[in-house]
């Protein structure tokens, strides 16, 4: 931001930070120095460690080995008790919110309050109403943050840190789930956050935000820091280079692949509306194409795939597979006609957290791997290791607790499942959501090779840059209704974003 | 290429036991040491008759345990035990008493009763997410009360018959009841490990919204482990009535809990997700071993119901922090 004559007081001192799991070493001998008023980017590749230095400075879990300093008190093992103490707040990437509570009751979670041995719910409200001011937020504090769009409930989430006056506040992924003005904001209070002297480290994979905030990044991969630049002067392939390490990889656009529209469409959706959110919505997806469905967070692409796949069906419309009409969508219906989803939600409904990474690759066809009733174990492993190689999924062993894997690889996980259920039509929500730039690029490799075996692909990102590099025709959603279809050379960045983002 | 994450050296020279095989092997020395401790102080504690007599009493709670053991997995719960067996022992008697169904008629009655009440609590839990807790809640009190009304709260005695009389009373030696439990114990550790039903059991345990994406049919599973706890329950009635010659509608007084504690013991965690047969089996000889020995040893019966919840709590207690030291599994 800028450097004062006098070097700000060190908020946040790291020495020879480690930490490991069964089999991973998560991370090793990190060092950070990060001073008031500092926004520090932290940088890397999805299984770099940066997660688990955030849950080490938070206390969430205590470290083998080196230590944590925050303005010159150590942190120890205390835990996330201490911590606070201390002046660390997080905002992780998964929300801790109580749906079923008020802004005000969630803002105040565990410290409501109290006048004359009541909570003081008029103290509560003042008080929180005062924060959402301070941080330009138009919001009310009694409504439920259940009924909020997700994007507002990132932004309560943030406002409950800032509320404890934190000296060092970490933000994991806070934009990744949201829209571009919402972007803005938290980056505007991120700034005003900075120059009141607390110490910030902010985890993104997005550059461009990052310049806009950030004075100096740290880079980290394979569980160490690399190291740290200022980001005034390091330029993105630098930077890039620094995340990845041998070889850097410039994102091309890819080869166009051909594809016959003049056959039946693998799938074909006619007038789907599933109230409130899709209305009248019909495209067809042909064999070997990978459709993608452009669209900002609201715009219905969930509940599309979801009333696809037989989950919440449509109040009307059909589906065709192979030109035949689906009489009764349902979900074992449409699994038998080839039909596999994976979901944005990855934690909450994509992988089986206990179970291995095996189990989890075969848990959606059983008949594979069995002779009559009995599951054949060795059958199983040699199924689940085959995806696990093809997918080159980062695991110590097949049968690890999926939940052990870094996002990217648990994305690559639960797409396979669907390649060895043998499904030819893919539905993709959301499929490099919180994936890092390698496994991005290896996923996009995926889906063009299934398209190129003949499967069809449905595609859906609110990432609108990568939809040109995997996409062979693009709809745009917005509001529940497909406003534009692109492809070919009418197919670019700039075209996705402008559709999908003009207001009327 | 299958990247496998420097797995190969771990600083510290032992590797950490995974939390379940931690808990199982601290049950067989804690099973160990009661031996040794009751063997040298309850009198009788060693002798064949005793062993033989732990037997049958840990088939009352084995084989229902084993069907609990899943249930507790898929993140649900059944506290029906109790009164399900006391109704299928009064059940099993009246039709074969005083029902004229003759004693096959009497058995098939039972059973498909027992099935039929567990698979409508299942089935509500299914069909209208009415927690399993309340469900077999609701069957605990009618099951309860139905079991007192149809006799009157006097027992009913079962006719002289050779087949029940081996039911109750053993085969080459060992009680035919153990026989069973052994039986299912493997049937149930062959399901749990070998059958897709099995797995889906631990996925839906695990994470049902996933387990639903991935094209499981929650509704199905869901039935069928309560249809099958309600089957189990049967036979340990039918059991139970054998051996004593008579039913009885406050038979089993209190089994639900036992059951449920022999699981927990064993390792299987309440949330759901994980747990083992294996571990349910160590649980329940635990629980009988315990209640045995403060039989023999003379205490107060009263006293004996303090002095086991405290012994249960406990042992989950080391259970849970057997797991916190294990640690191979990132918390969140």
């Amino acid at each position: 931001m800028r450097p004062t004559t006098s070097s700000p007081a060190i908020i946040a001192e790291v020495r020879g930070l480690t930490k490991h799991y069964a089999g991973v070493h998560a991370l090793t001998d990190a060092e950070l120095t990060i001073r008031a008023g500092e926004v520090r980017a932290l940088l890397g590749r999805n299984g770099a460690g940066k997660s688990t230095v955030i849950r080490l400075l938070s206390g969430v879990e205590n470290a083998d080995e080196g230590t944590v300093h925050i303005d010159g008190r150590e942190l120890g093992d205390g835990g996330v008790r201490r911590a606070t103490e201390l002046g660390v707040q997080t905002v992780h990437q998964e929300l801790s919110l109580v749906p079923q509570l008020s802004v005000a009751e969630n803002m105040f979670l565990g410290v409501w309050p109290r006048a004359g041995g009541r909570v003081d719910y008029a103290a509560m409200r003042r008080k929180t109403q005062s924060v959402l001011d301070d941080l330009g937020l138009r919001m009310d504090a009694d409504s439920l943050v259940g009924d909020l769009p997700l994007a507002e409930q990132q932004l309560v989430e943030i406002a409950r840190a800032v509320r404890r006056s934190p000296r060092l506040l970490i933000l994991d992924e806070p934009t990744s789930a949201l829209a571009a003005g919402e972007v803005a904001i938290v980056l505007d209070t991120v700034r005003r956050i900075a120059e009141t002297g607390v110490a910030v480290i902010y985890v993104s994979h997005r550059l461009d935000e990052i310049r806009q905030v950030a004075s100096s990044a740290t880079v980290m991969r394979d569980g160490r820091v690399i190291d740290t630049v200022e980001l005034t002067e390091a330029s993105t392939e630098h930077v890039v280079s620094l995340m990845i390490g041998d070889a850097v990889r410039s994102v091309e656009r890819p080869d166009r692949r051909r594809v016959a529209r003049d056959v039946t469409p693998l799938l074909t959706v006619t007038g789907l509306s599933v109230p409130p959110k899709v209305d009248d919505v019909s495209f067809d997806v042909y064999p070997g194409e990978v459709l993608g469905i452009a669209g900002l967070m609201g715009a219905g692409r969930t509940e599309i795939l979801r009333a696809i796949s037989g989950f919440a069906p449509g109040t009307a419309g059909e589906v065709s597979v192979e030109g035949r009409r689906v009489s009764t969508v349902t979900p074992s219906a449409m699994k038998k006609l080839g039909i596999g989803m994976t979901p944005e939600d990855r934690k909450g409904t994509g992988i089986v957290p206990l179970l291995g990474v095996d189990e989890n690759i075969t848990i959606a066809n059983y008949d594979a791997v069995r002779t009559g009733t009995t599951i054949r174990w060795n059958r199983l492993r040699d199924a689940a290791e085959q995806i696990i190689d093809k997918l080159s999924i980062a695991t110590a062993r097949a049968d690890t607790p999926i939940v052990n894997l870094s996002g990217g690889n648990q994305q690559k996980a639960v797409i396979g499942r669907w390649l060895h259920a043998g499904s030819r039509i893919l539905l993709l929500d959301e499929p490099t959501r919180g994936v890092d730039v390698q496994a991005k690029e290896e996923i996009y490799g995926l889906v063009r090779e299934l398209a190129d075996q003949g499967a069809s692909v449905v595609f859906v990102s609110g990432e609108l840059e990568e939809l040109p590099l995997v996409c062979d025709r693009v709809i745009v959603l917005r509001h529940g209704r497909i406003v534009d279809e692109m492809m070919g050379d009418r197919l670019t960045t700039d075209s996705v974003i402008a559709a999908a983002m003009t207001t009327d | 290429m299958t990247t496998t994450t420097q797995a190969a050296e771990t600083p510290r020279r032992t590797r950490t036991l995974p939390a379940h095989r931690l808990n199982e092997i601290g049950l067989v020395v804690a099973i160990v040491l009661l031996y040794v401790v009751l063997g040298l102080s309850a009198a009788g504690f060693l002798s064949l008759d005793n062993q033989l007599g732990m037997l049958r009493d840990a088939a009352t709670i084995g084989i229902a345990a084993w069907g609990v053991t899943l249930v507790i997995i898929a993140g649900e719960i059944d506290i029906s035990i109790g009164p399900a067996v006391a109704f299928s022992s009064v059940l099993v008697a009246l039709g074969s008493s005083k029902w004229g169904l003759g004693l096959a008629g009497a058995i098939v009655l039972t059973l498909v009763v027992g099935t039929a009440a567990g698979a409508l609590a299942g089935w509500l839990r299914a069909e209208f997410g009415v927690p399993t807790f309340i469900g077999t809640l609701g069957l605990w009190s009618v099951f309860g009360g139905l079991g007192l009304y149809l006799t009157d709260a006097l027992p009913v005695v079962l006719p002289e018959n050779g087949f029940l009389d081996v039911m109750g009373g053993s085969i080459l030696g060992i009680p035919t009841a153990a026989l069973v439990m052994v039986v299912l114990l493997l049937v149930f550790v062959y399901i749990a490990k070998y059958t897709s039903y099995g797995r889906s059991v631990y996925a839906i345990g695990g994470n049902a919204a996933a387990a639903e994406l991935a094209g499981i049919n929650l509704k199905r599973v869901r039935v069928i482990l309560f249809a099958t706890t309600g089957l189990l329950a049967a036979i340990t009635g039918i059991l139970l009535a054998a051996r004593l010659g008579a039913g009885s509608g406050s038979a089993a007084s209190g089994l639900e809990f036992d059951v449920i504690a022999a699981v927990v013991i064993g390792g299987t965690a309440l949330a759901g997700g994980r747990g083992s047969l294996l571990g349910t089996f160590l649980g329940v000889i635990f629980i009988t071993v315990i209640g045995n020995g403060l039989v023999l040893l003379g205490v107060n019966s009263f006293l004996q119901d303090v002095i086991r919840g405290i012994i249960i709590v406990g042992a989950v207690l080391v259970n849970v922090w057997a797991g916190r030291r294990s640690n191979t599994t990132r918390t969140s």
